[in-house]
């Protein structure tokens, strides 16, 4: 089964399954979970299934090339069913039977691993899924988004492409994969593994990563009327609207989604400038703290949207129990 | 006796979890049982990943009848006027009888209504369904987690329950599910229902649908498997209880699978290797008959119809993983281990107490100022600042980052490779021994000095700012810092004395501008507690009240010289004379302890057993001080009771030291006052207990 099989595959499944085939976002992001498909849909009362793969970014694991398992840029494959439905654990092994993986011949189970996104202001319960040892999916309860309580709660399951690919094809080397045929995992991103490393590490300007952050940030804060500092325990603190009457529709009026991009955008130059060795250990704890005040912020922005908007996803005997 | 099943089943449970909410689910059935008038022979609890049950044996048919006489409010306040108010009624109708039952009782307090209650017990299963569910509902996790509509939470996703009364369903309903008969065989052996037969053929049931129910079963099968596989590879299992904990309750049935890794990363060392196996893998090792780790390892797995697939993924897993071990260790060996010093000045140990460089600095100054000039310790100062220098840098190493229970050992590792003084790259590892209760402390004095240095760097500091242990709460782990400082000392090689330690520490910190004088009186109230419990574990406590007492009074110095006390008391306490002396130099204390030791006046010495004690005290007193100063304690103990003991119970006898002329009394006080000082500077008989 080729690299792109497998995605080809795991989208028939899904969406075979009830999910909405979503696309990866244009934009960095450090897992599938940063795209708004995950991040923002995981917050309020609708319902949501959704599944896509994400070209996700990470700085750090960068090697040249020159690795056989690690990259700084790997793909996952993700899936949100919300509400978790109680067969979730089933379904996700039928998904490796339409892999070809018959679960008897393997031993597969299920690790405890419970998830944080400190920069997100979100966490869940969950697992890793081993097959044979190697760890292929990243198994989750959403309990916390962007610092809300989630119900209903979202399941999360995550698919590493690159590795379950190279258990499928009984290659060593990440770069020997069959991406597609004739064409090799190494062809399409072993060149871009080695400049992106070199860019992370050694090239990427740091004052200019710095300055990206502040000014994204700054605009996170513009967008929705956030003031920078934080009221007691951590509270956020809005701008009143300068027009008292427009006041009302503030949650309309807040532009939630590009303020969202600044939040990913602000991540993703945090992991630039972790990567390039700029940041101290003191730092790095502010630098989480902002990234996760305006995550937080765009959070409470989009739930209080969709609220104004009547929840519109929420439908039937739904809709009536959240009135 | 019926016996009662009940089985929640569940997602897959991390095994901490597991125990945990079965440890709960025993007890909050044995409360409910009891509040409910029933009672079991035995609860017994079971479970695997993937259910949590628990059997009760021996249950009554019924509840035995209720026959209680219930006190309610004054009858004053419940009859007025000879009439019922509003109090009575109620007391009346939450008690079920009318209100024409009620009696008056005479009580200390006055006169009260009471009501003579006869409730009729009920059926066991009718009591059952009501209990059950709030026997789910006290089950306890870890963390808990909400799943689907979030509507609950539970240790994971709950799934079926099953509730059986001998043969017969106890119908109940909890997170809208019903209780039935019905549970669920293996994930993957047994997919699929299984219709349970009676609380007793539970284990029976699922084992045949390859579920090991009964937990310690699981375990003896799974290592049973574990010391076979091991012995066909001729080699022999690295037992890890860790290990065994966790993988028991990874599987529901255990498989054993054996795997290979390439002989090449045997030149790690063992430990990186047995760390990357346990912490990333939950591989156990083997080593052969000569003891050197082999390059075989062992897995438990929850599956294993084709072992030969499962073992060529998980090599291939290993493989990574432990090329990934050798990255570090090469990158980590490019640079020596001293590069990471300045890097240590950016880590945080404490906010207020500063980095972890400066608690280097400290190390360094503390371990030289403490020793210099200390008897039986030898060391050069440059090895004790090398080794202070180089004992944290390997916090900044890539493998340390990876596995930190490595701390130390990789600092050895590397300074060995570096040819580094080999005391120094010991003292790196030992400075963190011991680690804990069951760890041994260090061998080397110079590890001993480093170990010692941390901890009272580390209590003195924490004392300082305020961040001393209160009740279950202790951080920054302090009672183990002082407990392994009390174990150096008495196991290992280094003697300590603990007051000029912690004086050096305090002046050490001052050096970097901290004033921690004031909480020195609450770190040797600390130092006392930590030093009864641990001399406390293997003597009688009063004799180590007797020695502590005297031992702070005489400057807390060297904590061997504590035990030597303890020893020397406990060797008089095995004599016939134990239980006098004891009372006769309680009385020595009582009368004379206050009273100051001066010159004794020969003249004024009128009766003869005065006289008599006189005469022996210019004998012995001297020896028995000798004795002390040599901290001979067993030596100065036997001669105060042969020698001083008869002739202070005549003087006791004969003499009244409360004499009406002063002058007699002040000597004779004196006298005692002598005596008294002396022994005291041994033991503090008045602290004993008399001897049951």
């Amino acid at each position: 089964m080729t690299f792109q099989d497998l995605i080809l595959t795991l989208e028939r499944f899904w969406a075979e399954h009830g999910c909405l085939v979503g696309q990866p976002y244009n934009s960095e992001v450090g897992a599938g979970t940063f795209n708004p498909h995950t991040f923002l849909r995981s917050i309020g009362p609708e319902p949501w299934n959704v599944a896509y793969v994400e070209p996700s970014r990470r700085p750090t694991d960068g090697r040249y090339g020159d690795n056989p398992n690690r990259l700084q840029q790997f793909h996952q494959y993700q899936v949100i069913l919300k509400p978790s439905p109680l067969e979730i654990q089933e379904l996700y092994l039928d998904s490796l039977r339409a892999l070809g993986t018959d679960p008897q011949k393997h031993d597969i189970r299920f690790i405890e691993d419970d998830w944080e996104s400190p920069t997100l202001g979100a966490w869940g319960l969950g697992w890793q899924v081993w097959l044979d040892g190697l760890e292929i999916s990243q198994f989750t309860y959403f309990q916390q988004c962007g610092g809300i309580d989630c119900k209903p709660i979202s399941g999360e399951l995550t698919y590493g492409l690159e590795r379950i690919a190279m258990y499928l094809q009984d290659v060593d080397d990440v770069y020997d994969l069959e991406y597609a045929p004739g064409v090799r995992y190494g062809d399409v991103f072993q060149r871009a593994e080695w400049e992106w490393s070199t860019y992370n590490f050694e090239k990427a300007d740091v004052a200019l990563q710095q300055r990206l952050f502040d000014d994204y940030e700054q605009q996170v804060h513009a967008l929705l009327g956030l003031k920078a500092e934080k009221g007691k325990g951590g509270k956020l603190l809005w701008e009143p609207w300068a027009d008292a009457a427009e006041n009302e529709d503030a949650p309309l009026k807040r532009l939630v989604l590009p303020a969202y991009d600044c939040v990913i955008k602000c991540s993703h130059y945090f992991n630039v400038l972790d990567a390039r060795g700029a940041i101290s250990v003191t730092e790095r704890q502010r630098y989480i703290g902002r990234v996760r005040h305006i995550a937080r912020a765009v959070a409470e922005a989009w739930y209080a949207q969709r609220e104004a908007l009547g929840f519109p996803l929420l439908k039937g005997a739904a809709a009536e129990a959240a009135e | 006796m019926p016996d009662l099943l009940i089985e929640i089943g569940v997602e897959e449970l991390p095994a901490s979890f597991l125990t945990h909410a079965l440890a709960s689910m025993e007890s909050a059935a044995a409360d409910l049982l009891k509040a409910h008038r029933l009672q079991a022979e035995a609860i017994q609890p079971l479970g695997t990943p993937r259910r949590l049950a628990l059997r009760l044996a021996g249950l009554p048919a019924a509840q035995p009848d209720r026959e209680e006489t219930v006190q309610g409010p004054p009858w004053s306040v419940a009859f007025q006027g000879g009439e019922p108010t509003k109090a009575a009624e109620g007391f009346a109708k939450k008690n079920g009888v009318a209100v024409a039952e009620l009696k008056k009782v005479e009580t200390d307090k006055g006169e009260y209504v009471a009501a003579h209650v006869h409730e009729k017990g009920q059926p066991t299963s009718e009591v059952l369904a009501e209990l059950l569910p709030q026997l789910c509902e006290r089950v306890r996790f870890p963390k808990s987690m909400r799943w689907g509509e979030g509507e609950h939470a539970f240790g994971r996703p709950v799934h079926w329950l099953v509730a059986l009364l001998d043969g017969a369903v106890v119908p109940f309903e909890w997170l809208g599910l019903t209780a039935g008969r019905t549970s669920r065989g293996h994930r993957f052996l047994a997919p699929g229902e299984v219709e349970l037969g009676s609380a007793a053929s539970y284990e029976m049931d699922l084992r045949k649908a390859r579920v090991m129910v009964d937990i310690e079963r699981r375990r003896a099968r799974m290592e049973e498997a574990l010391a076979e596989a091991a012995k066909k590879l001729g080699g022999e299992l690295i037992p890890d209880d860790f290990l065994v904990g966790e993988c028991v309750h990874l599987v529901e049935e255990p498989f054993v699978v054996p795997g290979t890794f390439d002989e090449v990363f045997l030149e790690l060392p063992d430990e990186v290797v047995i760390s990357v196996m346990r912490d990333h893998q939950r591989y156990f090792a083997v080593r052969a008959a000569d003891g050197s780790l082999m390059s075989r390892y062992l897995n438990v797995v929850n599956t294993a119809n084709d072992p030969e697939r499962i073992a060529r993924g998980n090599d291939r897993v290993l493989r990574a993983r432990l090329a990934d071990a050798r990255f570090f260790v090469e990158e980590d060996r490019k640079q020596p281990l001293h590069a990471r010093r300045p890097k240590l000045d950016s880590v945080v140990f404490q906010r207020k107490l500063g980095s972890i460089g400066q608690k280097v600095e400290r190390l360094a100054n503390l371990a030289q100022e403490a020793v210099a000039g200390a008897e039986h310790v030898h060391l050069e100062d440059a090895k004790i600042v090398q080794a202070a220098e180089l004992a944290k840098c390997d916090l900044e190493t890539l493998i340390v980052f990876e596995f930190p229970e490595l701390q130390g050992q990789m600092g050895r590792f590397y300074a060995e490779r570096e040819g580094i003084d080999a005391g120094v790259a010991l003292a790196i590892e030992e400075h963190y021994k011991p680690a804990g209760a069951s760890d041994d402390v260090p061998t080397s004095v110079l590890g001993a000095v480093l170990a010692v240095a941390d901890r009272v760097d580390t209590l003195v500091g924490c004392f300082g700012i305020g961040q001393q242990p209160k009740g279950n709460a202790d951080p920054f782990g302090l009672r183990r810092a002082a407990l392994g400082v009390i174990r150096i000392a008495l196991e290992g090689p280094l003697d300590v004395d603990l007051a000029h330690w912690l004086d050096r520490a305090a002046a050490v910190y001052a050096t970097q501008g901290h004033d921690f004088a004031k909480s020195r009186a609450a770190l040797d109230g600390f130092f006392d507690g930590r030093l009864k419990s641990t001399l406390g574990a293997d003597y009688p406590s009063d004799v180590v009240d007797a020695a502590l007492s005297a031992w702070r009074e005489a400057g807390a110095h060297s904590i061997r010289d504590l035990r030597e006390r303890v020893d020397g008391l406990m060797t008089l306490r095995g004599t016939a004379a134990y239980e006098a002396l004891a009372h006769a130099f309680k009385r020595v204390f009582n009368i004379a302890g206050e009273h100051a030791p001066g010159e004794l006046d020969d003249a004024l010495l009128t009766e003869g057993a005065e006289q008599d004690l006189a005469a022996v005290w210019a004998k012995a007193g001297g020896a028995i001080d000798a004795a002390t100063a040599k901290r001979d304690y067993a030596t100065a103990l036997e001669l105060v009771a042969t020698e001083l003991k008869d002739p202070v119970d005549r003087f006791f006898d004969d003499v009244l030291v409360m004499d009406e002329d002063e002058a007699l009394r002040a000597n004779r006080l004196t006298l005692l006052a002598r005596i008294a000082h002396s022994v005291s500077r041994i033991v503090h008989f008045h602290k004993l207990q008399p001897q049951g």
